[in-house]
């Protein structure tokens, strides 16, 4: 017992004094927290993918993706993602995986910490002189991995297809800051573009909020935001696949248990990072469906069949109409999770690319 | 006695879970292919580029990534962690791959875009060895490489 309470000492003496050092340091020690015990399996196969979406599953493999619920978080932001293995795909086809030059990007800071910039992309070659419609964009990775580069095809797509300008917000990553920093961020970066969009040629009567799963979240919880703090609602939101409902009993938590590249498993990984305690879950700005969802602007909803937080998307449109929101919520077949940006290789993925372009194009064209 | 229990239970609550640090040899072998990754493609993009801006860049990146490599393998070599000849994990090189798949301006662009991916991820590894690497020697040479790789970021940032 002594010994014990000795070495404990041990380690409050180095933890304080890494303190004193350094708080970086400590927050940096975050992204070395060990995973937490897996939850209890669950037997049920996911639905079988559309042979384009398998071959790039298949490419992730192939890259020697390691289950990211097995992870510490800095193991988890080196290992290849579903863009890589779309980029691997392409490549093998004889796609280019350069950038597409038809826009152009420049990163911006929002605020003073290191991540809180965005990219903006732009039109090379504008459509005509007038401002252009803006896109503020959230990237996904459960708020723990990924950033702006992982996810450069939604927004790069959306700018070249709608001529507006798209901002591609980075934000604090969780477990070095953890929720509500993500929100919080999100919420500023918004502000910042309402004030700014115009010194970029961004009208800012036409802004839409947009995002890919943890930023699918971000898009409606800063939409609710800006109604609670009477700032300027967006004229749309898109919501690619969000994480909207934190029941663990939903349909797709159970037959999307087993799916890639995402698992009921990871699910429970980054809510174990992003959250100060368990309870977190239930505040609204992460389970959707609670919120207070009265006078939000249009909304577009976008889910896969294959993917664990299908059923969120669907509760989520269930919920925003049930409060006289106007929602479209589709649910693509054949696909899964990530599919949105990999449009290059599957067919799914165009599909909902064009659908999403066609609903931003004509919320801003009714303005 | 009761302090002890004390201060450790007040350890536990700012720290929640055991530190499960990459080890020694792990760091090495990550930061060693980063290294790798980061000299070859900068290679491949000065065989073809025409941009002053990315010439520069790579060849500054050429002659920094091997300092880095210098540096890990002085601190394993003191602190007895045996060093393998670095290798390029599937992911790095599939991205070099299709680097030489590209031509003028487009390999000029898709290096910039996977510079700014790889840096992030670097910064990560570094980031985090240097706060809590097991290896004393590693974990300086960690910290001193941390914001060699945020001027990188810099740097990126404006191109």
């Amino acid at each position: 017992m002594k010994l014990i309470s000795i070495k404990s000492l041990g380690v409050v003496a180095s933890f304080a004094l890494g303190c004193s050092l350094s708080t970086l340091a400590v927050a940096q020690s975050a992204t070395n927290i060990a995973p937490p015990p897996p939850p209890p399996a669950v037997s049920t196969m996911p639905a079988k993918p559309a042979a384009d979406m398998e071959a790039v599953l298949d490419a992730h493999a192939a890259l020697g993706a390691k289950p990211i619920e097995t992870l510490t978080p800095v193991a988890a932001r080196i290992q290849p993602s579903a863009a890589d293995a779309t980029k691997a795909l392409m490549r093998a086809k004889r796609i280019s995986t350069a950038p597409d030059p038809a826009v152009v990007t420049q990163d911006i800071a929002y605020g003073g910490d290191a991540m809180q910039y965005a990219r903006i992309y732009k039109p090379a070659a504008p459509r005509g002189n007038g401002p252009m419609p803006v896109v503020v964009y959230y990237h996904g990775g459960g708020f723990v991995i990924a950033d702006v580069n992982t996810y450069d095809a939604a927004p790069r797509l959306l700018s070249k297809q709608l001529g507006a300008i798209v901002v591609s917000v980075e934000y604090r990553h969780a477990p070095e800051f953890r929720f509500p920093a993500q929100h919080d961020d999100a919420a500023s970066a918004y502000r910042w573009v309402l004030q700014n969009a115009a010194s970029w040629g961004g009208d800012p009567a036409r802004i839409a909020l947009a995002g890919e799963s943890a930023g699918g979240n971000l898009a409606v919880a800063t939409a609710i935001y800006a109604r609670d703090h009477r700032l300027m609602l967006p004229l749309h939101i898109l919501a690619v696949y969000p994480i909207a409902n934190s029941s663990k009993t939903l349909p797709s938590r159970v037959d999307s248990a087993n799916a890639k590249p995402l698992n009921a498993a990871m699910l429970d990984w980054f809510g174990y990072y992003y959250t100060r305690t368990t309870t977190d879950l239930m505040d609204p700005r992460l389970n959707l469906v609670k919120a207070d969802l009265r006078g939000l602007p249009p909304a577009t909803i976008v889910n896969a069949q294959i993917d664990p937080l299908r059923s969120d998307g669907e509760t989520l449109a269930q919920m925003m109409r049930a409060a006289g929101d106007t929602v479209e919520q589709r649910t693509f077949p054949g696909v899964t999770h990530e599919f949105f940006g990999m449009a290059k290789v599957v067919r799914g993925a165009a599909n909902a690319n064009d659908y999403a372009v066609q609903r931003l194009q004509a919320a801003f064209s009714a303005r | 006695m009761k302090i002890y229990a004390l201060l450790a239970a007040t350890a536990f609550v700012a720290s929640p879970a055991i530190a499960q640090v990459m080890s020694a040899p792990e760091y090495v072998a990550t930061a060693g292919a980063s290294d790798l990754y980061e000299r070859t493609s900068a290679q491949t993009v000065l065989e073809t580029t025409a941009n002053p801006a990315i010439r520069s860049f790579a060849t500054m990146m050429l002659r920094a990534h091997q300092q880095s490599t210098d540096m890990v393998k002085a601190a394993a070599m003191q602190a007895h962690v045996p060093v393998d000849p670095p290798m390029l994990t599937p992911t790095q090189d599939e991205m070099i791959t299709e680097l030489r798949s590209e031509t003028g301006p487009a390999r000029d662009a898709a290096y910039v875009a996977q510079q700014r991916a790889a840096h992030g991820q670097a910064l990560t590894i570094q980031k985090a060895y240097a706060a809590s690497g097991t290896v004393a020697p590693l974990q300086v040479a960690a910290a001193k490489i941390v914001p060699i790789v945020q001027m990188h970021i810099a740097m990126l940032m404006k191109m």
